[in-house]
């Protein structure tokens, strides 16, 4: 026998009935997310977890043989995090999908980790509650998922990301350990923030297997408005205004001209013929035809060519609709690298108007649409996959506007995470001390590197 | 070959070399002042020295030198702590960060500042107000403690119902690691997922893993003046109801205090006034609403009506900012007006938000079995309550009843399902019951943590676990 088919003898030794496959094509079907440009090696066996014991189970055997083990949910994710390393034990949660609790009094709800994002939401809106972490592949995206990269959305600009709504956390770690932490109640600080720490570390740590989540009133249906502009810059500047008055819209979204173009040419939205940027902005207060009313005020200051307020929430879905079909639109056109940087508020027009500059010079289509509450960013670079030149020049630009980001005190990953994809530009980012404290964490946690190794980190060199 | 270890006196002649003789303190008289926070029960040991470094370059200079002397370090604030964690150590280097008191940027744009640790909390918010901001964690201690205390015990406040608790406020972070090297983690935007969230890591570390030089913290826009409203029960079960019924409702006011019927006496003592709530009033409700105009008024009405609807005896609502500042008076000198009894030692057990009437019952059976007084006031709106139990400072008998009663406080509190600390933090004085609420594992892996970072156990040993 094999290492590798000894493993999988006792993975099916350990594990029910079902739960332990290493048949080529099923294989296949789970190696990669939605990242492009990010290489995934051979599983050794794919483990479609039902509880905590099993994720236990496998853990403690991958310990054992040193095999190296790639969690993963839903597999959308955006850099690579859950492709399959050669060799790996993929150990996919989409079956732990049970919403286990739902506490009406202390909202509050205990989830597993391959619980759908919209499941939950529509769940506890049903108990008056509300969820608000919405990325955007929030129908297929699961909550594990979410968790491990510290996913964001567009509610993020009023209720924050995953992270804030995380209380506590059923980790398995390493060596197959089962650990609680976190709490029930809204405040709290026994000992360190683990929970904190294991949000967005991408499987690196620990696997999640049980999920404490807050959850909020659900807030009256939210009204729509939408302004357009002739140049993005105009745009930020109106943003920049109507956030420094105090407001707190659940949405404020940015989208380019070259994005109001690709979504024009799938669906004639009847916008006008001019517009270069384009802002959307909802608010869900008790006092929401105000705050949009300052929205008109703040865009028509800044130039807005037009200004539509919609009448009700239902003619408010169909301008949100806009900016939900910006990633259909954009596949339509090529080949897509979508980025995720980050900027202070102040810096977005800088980063807008840069981002042309790196189209330009690199003479590549980029689409810019994304979070403008929040400065965070998802310019897409489209290309012909087919054609060397246009890869290269790809791959390039979308290195450029990583630089940018930097260069205006930002991050190179607001909310999709580094996986595989920004590993390196990880390391570039952090200092050498928070490197260093980057792998002495990973090291405590981890210490024989099994956890989705190279992963957010560059693998270190061992001896052998 | 390793460095000869530096020795006592040449440790503090090198202290002294580095932030000049005014910085380094060793009479014994005046280390005692900076040896104790404000948590009786906590023991504190004598230390060596008290360095008061003016910048990042003199931490570093004093956490190398006592690297090198292999001498602990316990850095600490304004010592307006109530776990001890601040306490010194035998032998320590006290590290005081109060000279590091610049404010230094305010940035209106995009809502944010850069703060050394050792401004004070009600300081910082004055400068900020300025400029139209806020910054919203507020401890009860905020005309005195310090961001850099704040944010190693990831202080909370009356303002938490709303805002949460000082790591939802804070960006980034500058650290000095035990090494000496300065980390610096976090960002200056509003999102960001690059790596592991050291920040919040280190928030709520107590000094055990770095110190905090500098932290980079989110503001708000600064909210309406706020409007008052205040309701009276005769049964502590009512007013639960009240406030589960608020949290329900999805009613979010900018603060929700109670105050049991011992702290509603020590206040009306105190203050020599009727807080209007009748001799029979076992349970006082404060709640605040900051959304300004109409919308304050129907979330105060709101309120009102949840009160009403629950048995409250009495109610009144008032957007008058000096009434409402008197009301939040009584809130606010029930410590105070406690030492009327005695001395008092204030507990800080966070409960869910369903539970709080079974908590107060808890701490009115252990009142009765230990002989002693205690008053339960607390941040009603979070679970978060600080029962304090007021017993003879000069009786050793006592003072062992007061400490057997805060004992009890912590095991009922974890019976409702609650946490140890709500906000205070674990310090010297809950290490065993931090042991109890994390698990064998759990504690595995904070210890794992705490070498990783610091493994030669420089920053505050045997702080917050062993």
């Amino acid at each position: 026998m094999t290492g590798n088919d000894k493993l999988v003898a006792e993975l099916h030794r350990a594990l029910p009935d079902g739960a332990v496959t290493h048949d080529e094509a099923v294989l296949e079907a789970y190696r990669y997310d939605r990242a492009a440009f990010c290489p995934a090696g051979q599983p050794a066996a794919l483990v479609r977890v039902r509880s905590t014991e099993d994720v236990a189970a496998a853990l403690r055997i991958a310990s054992a043989h040193r095999v190296p083990v790639v969690p993963q949910g839903a597999r959308t994710g955006l850099s690579g995090g859950a492709n399959a390393l050669d060799g790996c034990l993929l150990l996919n949660t989409e079956q732990m999908n049970q919403i286990l609790h739902i506490d009406v009094d202390e909202q509050l709800a205990r989830v597993e980790p391959g619980v759908i994002n919209a499941e939950l939401a529509a769940a506890v809106r049903k108990h008056g509650l509300y969820y608000p972490p919405d990325p955007g592949s929030m129908d297929i995206s699961t909550i594990g998922g979410n968790v491990a990269t510290g996913a964001g959305g567009m509610c993020c600009v009023k209720y924050g990301t995953t992270a804030d709504f995380v209380r506590g956390l059923t980790v398995v770690l390493a060596d197959g350990r089962i650990m609680r932490c976190g709490r029930r109640t809204a405040k709290g600080v026994a000992g360190y923030d683990l929970a904190r720490l294991f949000v967005g570390s991408e499987g690196t740590l620990g696997i999640a297997t049980e999920i404490t989540l807050a959850l909020r009133p659900a807030p009256p249906a939210p009204l729509t408005a939408v302004a357009f502009f002739r140049t993005p810059v105009m745009a930020c500047h109106a943003v920049a205004g109507f956030l420094g008055a105090g407001y707190r819209p659940s949405v404020l979204e940015f989208m380019d001209g070259p994005t109001i173009a690709s979504v024009s040419a799938l669906t004639d939205l009847g916008f006008p013929d001019d517009t270069g940027a384009m802002l959307i902005a909802q608010s869900d207060s008790t006092a929401p035809a105000d705050e949009l009313a300052a929205f008109e005020r703040a865009a028509r200051e800044c130039g807005a060519i037009e200004v539509i307020v919609a009448e009700d929430p239902a003619e408010g879905e169909l301008l949100m609709q806009a900016r939900r079909l910006v990633g259909v639109a954009a596949e339509r056109l090529g080949t897509n690298l979508v980025d995720d940087v980050c900027v202070p508020r102040g810096k977005l027009a800088e980063l807008i108007e840069g981002i042309e500059q790196i189209a330009a010079e690199h003479d590549v289509l980029i689409t810019c649409a994304g979070h403008a509450g929040d400065g965070n960013m998802h310019p897409s670079v489209v290309f012909d996959q087919h054609d060397p030149r246009q890869v290269t020049a790809a791959q390039r630009a979308f290195e450029a506007i990583m630089v940018l980001g930097l260069e205006l005190g930002g991050t190179i990953t607001g909310e999709h995470g580094v996986g595989e994809l920004k590993r390196d530009w990880l390391a570039r980012e952090l200092d050498e001390p928070a490197r260093w404290a980057h792998q002495q964490l990973k090291r405590a946690f981890d210490p024989h590197g099994i956890l989705n190794p190279g992963r957010v980190l560059v693998p270190e060199v061992r001896a052998p | 070959m390793t460095a000869a270890l530096l020795d006592r006196p040449a440790l503090v002649e090198r202290l002294r070399a580095e932030l000049g003789k005014d910085a380094v303190l060793t009479d014994a008289d005046v280390t005692a002042s900076y040896a104790r926070d404000m948590m009786p029960l906590a023991p504190a040991g004598t230390p060596l020295a008290v360095a008061l470094p003016s910048n990042t370059a003199q931490v570093q200079a004093v956490v190398r030198a006592c690297a090198a002397a292999r001498v602990p370090v316990v850095p600490r604030g304004a010592g307006s702590g109530l776990s001890g964690a601040a306490n010194a150590l035998d032998g320590c280097v006290m590290l005081v960060l109060t000279r590091m008191n610049e404010i230094v940027d305010v940035d209106p744009d995009n809502r944010l500042a850069v703060v050394q640790p050792g401004v004070v909390n009600l300081d910082f918010r004055g400068a900020v107000e300025k400029h139209g901001l806020f910054y919203p964690p507020d401890p009860s201690s905020y005309d005195w403690c310090t961001i850099g205390g704040n944010l190693a015990t990831n202080a909370g406040g009356l303002c938490c119902v709303k805002y949460g608790v000082t790591t939802d406020s804070v960006l980034g972070l500058e650290v000095v690691l035990a090494d000496g090297e300065v980390l610096r983690t976090g960002r200056r935007t509003v999102k960001g997922v690059a790596g592991y969230d050291l920040a919040k890591l280190f928030i709520g570390s107590e000094g055990t893993l770095g110190v905090i030089t500098e932290a980079t913290v989110a503001l708000r826009p600064l909210p309406q003046a706020p409007g008052t409203l205040v309701a009276g029960f005769s049964d502590t079960e009512a007013a639960g109801e009240a406030v589960a019924k608020v949290v329900r409702e999805g009613i979010v006011p900018s603060l929700m205090e109670i105050m049991d019927a011992t702290s509603i006496k020590a206040a009306e003592a105190y203050l020599k006034t009727e807080l209007g709530a009748g001799s029979d009033c076992r349970a006082l409700l404060l709640c605040q609403s900051d959304s300004g105009g109409e919308v304050a008024q129907r979330e105060l009405t709101a309120i009102e009506q949840v009160c009403q609807d629950a048995g409250a005896d009495m109610t009144f609502v008032t957007d008058d900012i000096a009434e409402g500042n008197m009301l939040l008076q009584a809130r606010r000198v029930v410590l105070t007006a406690l030492e009327l009894y005695g001395v008092w030692l204030t507990d800080d057990v966070c409960v869910p938000r369903t539970r709080i009437a079974e908590l107060i019952h808890e701490c009115e059976r252990i009142s009765a079995e230990v002989g002693l007084r205690i008053a339960v006031v607390g941040h009603a709106g979070d679970g978060n309550m600080h029962p304090t139990i007021v017993y003879d400072g000069s009786s050793a008998e006592e003072f062992a009843r007061a400490q057997r009663a805060f004992d009890d406080i912590l095991d009922a509190g974890m019976r409702l399902g609650g946490t140890i600390t709500g906000e205070h933090g674990v310090g010297k004085i809950k290490r065993e019951w931090l042991a109890k609420e994390i698990g064998p594992i759990g504690l595995r892996v904070h210890q794992q943590i705490k070498a990783a970072l610091d493994p030669d156990n420089l920053f505050n040993p045997g702080s917050m676990f062993s």
